[in-house]
């Protein structure tokens, strides 16, 4: 490990003191600490910086104990800070030992912060700016957050200058807390009676999936809306990134902005049409949305006879050496059977095969035939946003001749 | 991508795939021999290997329905040719195949078909093995489609013929079939040739 650096920041300090320090015997201390008796590199820092502050009777230098003053996108895990901020979001308290969550921001960029029920601090007011001495930063699933606790000082300060979030681009977007300005691009439907709402949203750089779970006062986002997403949540679900809204702050924007999906392409056969698919009747208790059986039964509310009626497609694209299970929305479904919701019901309304007519007939208009599709792809399974008929292209065949021909 | 690079050790533990409609050319599925299983299981899959060295478990054919006839009286079954620009595939469903049979019922020949189905090789006492096509779905289909398919599986066998050597199943094939793979890059040019530029 490299010490030269720590070992530079300390003798600056010192030397700016008046007592000049070598760097050498600097990097010996922080070597010694850190490789011999397992100290921790930060915690090394504080103790050799404690030792010449002791030695040269500098009062000012000590208070490294309860954390160096530090902007919010400067302090690393494990460390005692003191940090100044505004309290941009406040959420519910997940435990009774927890007193306050939220989101404490800077010019340099937000994050969580947790009060301990037993910090005995004063009452965090949103929209207001305080200063904590002595908060230490934690890591939890990955991302860094603030704790303050009994040892914390906080005090209310004021700050005249607004604060203006900065935005990140998505494609650069890491776990803790972010701003973004995207649109959105797609809504799914919902999985769970809690949420509200999620879906895509997009920007020019890439795209992150988002959650907005149902609490008083929450809206959903419109379709295709352009927004300023300030200080949302960016958690890490394996891998992969999702925004949970609830703590942002939602601005509506004017005009449109060239958004990246990221989106995946397949093309290949359509080789096999999965049960299901065509006509479907939904469950139309508000935010279940599952598919009932024939006998009009939800596997959670039971026989809905005011069902909604729905297009879909399930089935299997295959381009002779991988496949892609495709799954199509009834926009999509639509448009490429040519047949609307409205015509399927129809067919289905007025057929002694009811729903399996419109089974049938989306198989005979898709099965072993040619399918380019784009949308998002997650493990093998592409949700189609946009799909098209491949037909015979003969300037292919000139080079393919070629090809076949080179032993002859 | 060829498939050779990633054989049957791609099944991982616990997650389903699908396995893959090679695109073969009657000419050359009428070669093929050998046939094994990969694994001990009753549900483990069976391949048979192209002579052009890639193992093959399912097949997609554009082709002409030629020929329909319903056999059988117990157990009912349809026997389908269905013919390329290099040869003709024999086609089965039986009532294993319900979803298959019912739409072999609805088809009449002369047709355009799309077939996917699992090729099986039947070897009588006496005389040449049959390679035969399991099918597991025949839908009408028209000329678009079919010239499309004659590129789509004549880039396939090229591909296969160029990138198998030195693989697995490349090399096997060389070793159990007497002919070498470039004998089917006749076939191909002269299937490709029967197209309209």
């Amino acid at each position: 490990m490299d010490f030269s650096e720590t070992a530079e920041r300390i003798s600056q300090k010192i030397t700016s003191q008046g007592h000049p320090v070598e760097k050498a015997g600097i990097e010996v201390k922080l070597k010694r600490l850190v490789e011999e008796f397992g100290v921790p590199p930060a915690e090394a820092e504080r103790t050799v910086m404690n030792e010449f502050a002791r030695e040269f009777s500098l009062s000012g230098l000590r208070s490294s104990g309860p954390g160096e003053q530090k902007s919010l996108n400067q302090v690393i895990s494990g460390e005692w800070v003191t940090v100044e901020g505004k309290v941009v979001a406040l959420t519910a308290s997940p435990s009774p030992a927890i007193a306050q969550t939220g989101i404490l921001a800077d010019e340099s960029g937000g994050m969580r912060f947790v009060v301990w029920a037993k910090a005995n601090a004063a009452t965090l007011q949103i929209g207001r700016w305080y200063r904590l001495d002595s908060a230490v930063v934690d890591q939890f699933k990955g991302v860094l957050n603030l704790k303050i606790h009994s040892g914390t000082k906080v005090t209310e300060i004021t700050r005249e200058s607004a604060l203006a979030p900065e935005v990140t681009p998505i494609d650069k977007l890491s776990p803790g807390v972010g701003s973004v300005r995207a649109k959105v691009v797609q809504e799914w439907e919902s999985t769970h009676d809690r949420i509200l709402q999620s879906g895509m949203l997009a920007d020019e750089t890439g795209s992150v999936r988002f959650v907005l779970w149902k609490e008083e006062g929450k809206e959903r986002l419109n379709p295709s809306g352009l927004y300023s997403i300030y200080y949302a949540q960016v958690d890490d679900y394996n891998g992969r990134l999702s925004l949970n809204l609830n703590t942002a702050t939602l601005l509506p924007e004017e005009g449109d902005i060239q958004v990246r999906t990221g989106d995946a392409s397949f093309s290949g056969a359509f080789v096999h049409l999965s049960p299901g698919s065509g006509l479907v009747k939904r469950c139309p208790v508000e935010g279940c949305n599952r598919v009932l059986s024939r006998q009009n039964y939800c596997p959670v509310h039971e026989i809905q006879p005011g069902f909604q009626y729905d297009l879909r497609i399930k089935g299997w694209l295959d381009n002779g050496d991988e496949t892609r299970e495709v799954l199509m929305q009834r926009k999509e479904t639509e448009e490429i059977t040519g047949m609307t919701l409205e015509a399927a019901r129809e067919m289905a309304e007025n057929n002694p095969l009811g729903m399996d007519e419109v089974f049938l007939s989306v198989r005979e208009k898709l099965l072993g035939r040619y399918l380019s599709c784009t949308g998002r792809e997650i493990e093998r399974r592409l949700l189609v946003s946009c799909c098209e008929f491949l037909h015979y292209q003969p300037d292919e065949l000139a080079g393919l001749l070629n090809r076949s021909g080179g032993a002859l | 991508m060829m498939g050779n690079g990633r054989p049957a050790q791609a099944r991982r533990e616990g997650t389903f795939e699908r396995e893959p409609a090679r695109r073969v050319f009657a000419g050359e599925l009428r070669e093929s021999r050998v046939h094994f299983k990969e694994g001990q299981d009753e549900k483990s899959p069976t391949y048979i290997l192209l002579p052009t060295g890639e193992r093959c478990n399912r097949i997609f054919l554009v082709g002409t329905l030629t020929e329909k006839r319903k056999q059988g009286e117990q157990n009912l079954f349809y026997r389908a040719r269905v013919v390329d620009p290099t040869g003709t595939f024999f086609v089965m469903a039986g009532s294993y195949q319900p979803e298959a049979m019912q739409q072999m019922a609805r088809l009449e020949p002369p047709a355009f078909v799309s077939v996917v189905g699992k090729p099986s090789v039947y070897e009588p006492p006496d005389g040449a093995p049959l390679i035969s096509v399991r099918c597991e779905s025949i839908t009408l289909s028209d000329k678009d489609v079919r010239d499309h398919w004659v590129l789509d599986t004549a880039r396939a066998t090229l591909d296969r013929i160029d990138h198998s050597p030195g693989t697995p199943d490349g090399e096997r094939a060389r070793k159990e079939y007497a002919g070498e793979p470039a004998m089917f890059r006749r076939m191909v040019f002269d299937a490709l040739a029967q197209l309209k530029i």
